[in-house]
């Protein structure tokens, strides 16, 4: 039997009550911490699905429900939203966001991204999702308060990643063939 | 009666390592250090949400309540910006979790303020689903952490003012609870990079070695010009594979003595890159903060040269030989020399 080795000063040591509840905690939350990522969707199974039902009360409160899929399954293009607004006395007004002069610093760019870059994801094959219905119409309430705006119109811009070859070949991140653009939203306040 | 006594005898292992892992009291040093980055990364990422408070937060915002109440559903999620409305009171709670971050930052009435940076900290991240990423997530986690163990116990305002007030130089308080943070933070980043990694083995151009090139080509993300790579297709190839390669293999290689320093080092260049290339700094910084998990008390002190300072000025003792994580005490060349004179 081998005995646990000295602590060096046992005034700074817990008690083994508390080391005994303190372990069944830290088991617990070192399984949801796992679980979190692990049941993340698209790809999770049965099991994980099922263990994180159960401990979905405490990831969500503790903000641990996250994939932590960083640029997976591989770095895509990136997403950006075109608007064209007409205001209240006729003028176009044309804007896109991100928008690296106008955002500054770049976490606040970098947030703006983020916005463009969500609703993307909640862009569905079989047509357009509840959540990308809301959050196209919360963006468009949002820049028509912004521009007292009679209307606006939303699209949504992909930018394509050239190939190294290309780049090699001459090709600019910028050329107009690594764009394209589909309508997410037309919005009139008055629109049910 | 072998089996029986060679399985309890494996049991009490067990139990004595797992006590060892998680509640052998060590010197806060580390998550003081800790404390100071996320404290200071909490500050900033808030600061910068005061650019555009009401675009965001406010009940004209980008995320209009109704749209974020239907992503969320029935789930836990909850911010206190739900019950938020007028501008002055927004401002008001904004300022106040300023201040709250600050104080963290600084180590002040650290017990307290880290318990509301986590609450503050959650609020902002459950409010705006859709203009965040994994900065955020990291935030939430140092926040959490930085709950559980004394992180005003170096390097803090608490503890100077201590020290002050008993008008005696104070020893280093080796702490469990400090473990257990830091062993907490140790885990969780294994889990973040385990996760990390194994979600792009599915991505072919993990595989074929053009990952890091798709980010590097990515003009919205681009913050430094790398197409010039192009050129240098299996460099790009070789950074893919050593990035995947150090995600999905970090937690196991960051546990023993000889493999720690390796990728603690690769760490630098790889969030470094992230931080510099892709626009992301505060992401990229707060990667590394987390990574300060594995860097000893004693390295810390080193390091900062705290025990020169602390003998000099904040009264701060070196650690008795065997507490914690430190096996040894450091004594910087520069306390050492100091002492000669």
């Amino acid at each position: 039997m081998t005995a646990e080795p000295q602590l060096p000063d046992s005034s700074h040591q817990s008690r083994p009550a508390v080391r005994a509840a303190l372990s069944v905690l830290i088991a617990l939350h070192v399984l949801a911490v796992f679980i979190g990522p692990w049941a993340m969707p698209p790809q999770t199974s049965e099991l994980a699905a099922s263990c994180a039902q159960i401990f979905q009360p405490y990831l969500e409160t503790m903000g641990l429900a996250n994939g932590y899929r960083f640029f997976a399954p591989e770095p895509g293009p990136s997403h950006l939203v075109r608007y064209e607004i007409t205001s209240e006395d006729g003028q176009q007004i044309e804007g896109v966001f991100p928008d690296r002069n106008q955002h500054k610093p770049r976490l606040l760019y970098h947030r703006y991204f983020m916005l463009s870059e969500f609703i993307n994801t909640l862009e569905n094959p079989n047509g357009p999702s509840a959540n990308l219905q809301a959050y196209s119409k919360s963006y468009a309430e949002h820049l028509m308060h912004e521009h007292q705006a009679k209307s606006i119109k939303l699209f949504l811009r992909r930018h394509y990643i050239p190939r190294m070859n290309e780049v090699r070949e001459g090709m600019k991140l910028t050329d107009k063939r690594l764009y394209e653009e589909h309508p997410l939203v037309l919005h009139k306040p008055d629109a049910p | 009666m072998f089996l029986f006594k060679s399985v309890q005898a494996w049991f009490v292992d067990v139990v004595a390592a797992w006590n060892r892992f998680w509640f052998q009291p060590t010197d806060p040093a580390t998550l003081g250090l800790i404390r100071i980055c996320a404290g200071a990364m909490l500050l900033y990422t808030h600061l910068v949400w005061s650019l555009d408070l009401a675009a965001f937060f406010g009940p004209q915002g980008w995320l209009a309540s109704d749209a974020v109440r239907q992503l969320q559903g029935d789930t836990y999620t909850w911010s206190y910006f739900w019950y938020i409305e007028s501008p002055v009171a927004l401002w008001t709670a904004h300022v106040a979790a300023l201040v709250v971050f600050a104080m963290l930052t600084l180590g002040l009435f650290t017990r307290v303020v880290s318990v509301l940076a986590f609450i503050a900290t959650l609020s902002y991240v459950g409010r705006v689903p859709g203009a965040l990423f994994g900065l955020d997530q990291i935030n939430v986690m140092l926040a959490m952490y930085l709950m559980v163990g004394p992180a005003g116990g170096a390097f803090s305002l608490d503890r100077w003012l201590k020290s002050r007030r008993a008008g005696v130089p104070l020893p280093v308080e080796p702490s469990w609870s400090a473990n257990l943070a830091i062993r907490l933070i140790q885990v969780h980043m294994c889990i973040i990079y385990l996760f990390a990694g194994t979600s792009k083995l599915v991505g072919p151009a993990w595989w074929d070695g053009t990952a890091l090139w798709m980010a590097m080509g990515n003009m919205e993300y681009q913050s430094l010009d790398m197409t010039w790579m192009a050129n240098w297709p299996r460099l790009i190839n070789l950074m893919t594979h050593v990035t995947i390669v150090w995600e999905v293999f970090y937690c196991a290689l960051i546990w023993p003595k000889l493999t720690r320093p390796v990728v603690l080092l690769l760490a630098i260049p790889l969030h470094m890159g992230i931080a510099i290339c892709l626009g992301m700094v505060t992401f990229g910084l707060v990667m590394l903060v987390g990574n300060l998990a594995f860097v000893s008390p004693s390295f810390v002190r080193a390091l900062l040269s705290w025990g020169r300072f602390s003998q000099g000025r904040s009264g701060e003792r070196e650690l008795p030989v065997g507490s914690g994580n430190v096996t040894k005490p450091v004594r910087p060349a520069a306390a050492a020399a100091s002492r000669k004179r």
